[in-house]
């Protein structure tokens, strides 16, 4: 995202402080992310729009203390978007879900490996049921929601390097037990 | 050890899908009923804090009241000592 269309979210932002209505702009053009990101972390759609509808009240709620630190608008958004689902799996005490596209999943092991087959995928699913939470949770951001590590480490409240830490711990475990060549950035 | 649930599915949900829980209107709608709501309870907090101060206020002046009110006697008290004190004994 460029430099002027961090400023023009944020002077969205200014405005919406004098008139929520002007908000609507950054709710039609951010639903459908956040949706998705929700939507991965539940797999329940009625929940993910409940999830959706409580991030967005949190932001209108809280535009006064936006503070600009030079993110765009968004890594606040998923950052609410995150608290809203851990705080809803808290509440349950249940396992975390990931639900993820089988078709990006496909592209991310193209992009990895030259050969691979349903065997391949499954034993993924295997290993991803293994990671800590906390490593899905980058994982997560950074190879579907194309995020940078300093977004991930506002968005997940953790230092940059801890981000780079959990991606690179997680890829070096995938290197070695596929043979994947994948790097931080999902590409080879 | 299975700490998470991975599930795969086949592709996004699709817009249209999402679209119909996308209701910028109903929002706003809550978001009004939230900002009323917080500004309700937030004056029947300060109408409390005044209460609260007002009562305060009164049961001090009481209590003043009740102590200049009491000073006369006392002191009516102690005149009536100090005089029986000046007598001259006979």
């Amino acid at each position: 995202m460029s430099e002027a269309e961090i400023q023009y979210e944020y002077s969205i932002l200014e405005r919406s402080r004098r008139n929520p209505k002007a908000f609507g702009e950054l709710y039609e053009k951010y639903f459908d992310r956040i949706f998705n990101y929700v939507y991965r972390q539940t797999d329940d759609e009625d929940l993910t729009a409940d999830l959706c509808s409580q991030t967005f009240l949190i932001v209108l709620k809280n535009l006064d203390r936006y503070e600009f630190r030079g993110l765009p608008f968004s890594a606040w958004l998923y950052k609410i978007a995150s608290n809203e689902v851990n705080k809803h799996y808290r509440k349950e005490k249940k396992n975390k879900v990931f639900s993820i596209e089988e078709l990006r999943v496909r592209e991310l092991i193209e992009q990895a490996s030259e050969s691979w087959d349903e065997e391949i995928i499954q034993r993924l699913l295997n290993y991803l049921k293994d990671l800590p939470t906390e490593m899905l949770e980058v994982l997560e951001l950074r190879f579907f929601e194309d995020k940078d590590f300093k977004e991930i480490a506002f968005i997940l409240d953790i230092s940059e390097s801890g981000a780079k830490m959990r991606t690179y711990r997680a890829l070096d475990r995938l290197r070695r037990n596929f043979n994947l060549k994948i790097k931080y950035d999902g590409k080879e | 050890m299975g700490r998470n649930e991975i599930r795969l599915r086949r592709q996004k949900v699709s817009s249209g899908r999402i679209a119909q829980h996308r209701n910028y209107g109903e929002l706003m709608e809550r978001h009004e009923r939230d900002v009323r709501l917080r500004r309700i309870v937030k004056t029947f907090i300060y109408f409390l804090i005044i209460a609260a101060l007002l009562v305060m206020f009164l049961i001090v002046r009481r209590w003043e009241e009740k102590k200049v009110n009491a000073k006369p006697q006392t002191g009516l008290v102690r005149t009536l000592e100090v005089s029986e004190l000046n007598q001259p004994k006979s």
